[in-house]
């Protein structure tokens, strides 16, 4: 003879101890609990979590602050609607988030950091950034890539940067550039990354992963 | 206009009338900030996802044809904008900018004016935050904004019992979390 364990109702037990079930639903899962030893350790363990969920406070914002989000997104739409010169806008459009994205591939797969040393890591670092103002990395990969037949990010992120960049000539010709534009002599790479789109931040970060791996 | 309903607003909106915009921005605001807020446990980052959101939702809205409803589109615009700051802020750490430039510096560490936790608080938003994404959004869609597992599926494009798995292992890693560090 099968004796038919009825199904664990684990999943629901959170909803039971905030009591957000249906009738029905609350009473199966009553009904469980009465004979299942595993949900009800589930149990105890979930109710004491809502207990502190529960009790827990989060502050909220000044009520001002509520007040203040339309009018600032209206600014930064009637900002994005004023005419901007043709390069500059390419160049925050395209060129900039296509720079960062390289010289973080960069960074992760040329800069030689010994990850098991925190002074190795940070030095390396340091020399590759403490000269090279976002500006200047802007121009370099610009210059880099003016006359090269790679069209896309994927191309300069793996074949640009693993077979036609050497880190040392991409790096001296970044510091070398002469700032040309002052629209973007304000950002930097905070601002860059900013700009990066949801593939480029997969892009950095599997890239990222993999040499951590290493 | 306030009587409108979301779908009536979006007509509007594409028929010309761009003051529906406002209206919408007005009734979702606080929602959006709030799964912005308990993403990034920051409240100006919070307010830079709100910011993107709704930029986005305006470029978009022209476009918007009501395949699902307007406020599971916005949620998941939120989650999308709130899930790419978290990236973002990977790759941060990982290039250690705030060592180096001053720009994105100190807020970060430094407590935040507007927000003062409690210790209790800051502990669950600890456990949050260490959750893998997809558990983070669910617990949050879930726990806080209190939205049915049919309307997170169709926010998050994954199967009610994907969801309510992942509802409980975050449950589960939030209270041991806690207990271990109290």
């Amino acid at each position: 003879m099968f004796i038919v364990q009825a199904e664990h109702v684990k999943y629901d037990l959170l909803d039971y101890a905030a009591n957000r079930l249906s009738i029905q639903e609350h009473d199966r899962v009553e009904e469980h609990l009465q004979n299942c030893l595993t949900c009800q350790n589930h149990y105890r363990e979930l109710l004491s979590t809502e207990n502190i969920l529960k009790e827990s406070h989060e502050h909220p914002p000044s009520p001002v602050y509520f007040t203040t989000i339309l009018p600032r997104v209206r600014e930064r739409l009637e900002q994005r609607r004023r005419p901007v010169r043709a390069y500059a806008e390419a160049l925050t459009k395209v060129l900039l988030p296509l720079s960062v994205s390289a010289f973080l591939v960069l960074l992760v797969l040329r800069v030689p950091i010994d990850f098991s040393s925190e002074s190795n890591q940070t030095d390396a670092l340091q020399r590759v950034m403490k000269d090279l103002s976002a500006d200047e990395m802007v121009q370099a990969v610009e210059g880099e890539y003016a006359g090269s037949s790679f069209t896309t990010y994927q191309d300069l992120s793996i074949a640009g940067v693993e077979e036609h960049l050497q880190g040392d000539r991409f790096l001296k010709a970044a510091v070398s550039k002469q700032i040309e534009n002052e629209e973007i002599a304000e950002m930097d790479l905070e601002g860059m990354i900013s700009d990066l789109s949801s593939d480029q931040v997969d892009q950095v970060l599997s890239k990222i992963s993999e040499r951590n791996a290493l | 206009m306030t009587g409108s309903s979301d779908l009536e607003l979006v007509e509007l909106f594409q028929k010309g009338n761009e003051t529906c915009f406002n209206e919408l921005v007005r009734r979702y605001q606080e929602k959006i900030y709030w799964v912005a807020r308990r993403f990034v446990n920051d409240h100006d980052q919070a307010d830079d996802i709100v910011q993107e959101v709704f930029i986005k939702v305006y470029s978009a809205l022209k476009d918007f044809r009501a395949e699902s409803g307007v406020y599971t589109w916005l949620y998941r615009i939120t989650v999308n904008v709130a899930l790419n700051a978290l990236r973002k802020q990977r790759i941060r750490d990982f290039v250690r900018i705030d060592e180096f430039f001053d720009t994105a510096g100190d807020e970060h560490e430094q407590p935040d004016s507007i927000v003062e936790k409690d210790e209790q608080q800051k502990l669950i938003e600890e456990a949050i935050a260490k959750l893998p994404e997809k558990q983070k959004a669910v617990f949050i869609l879930r726990y806080y904004e209190e939205l049915s597992y049919e309307e997170i599926s169709a926010i998050l494009k994954t199967s009610i019992g994907g969801l309510k798995a992942n509802y409980f292992h975050a449950a589960k890693k939030i209270g041991e979390y806690v207990h271990r560090a109290s």
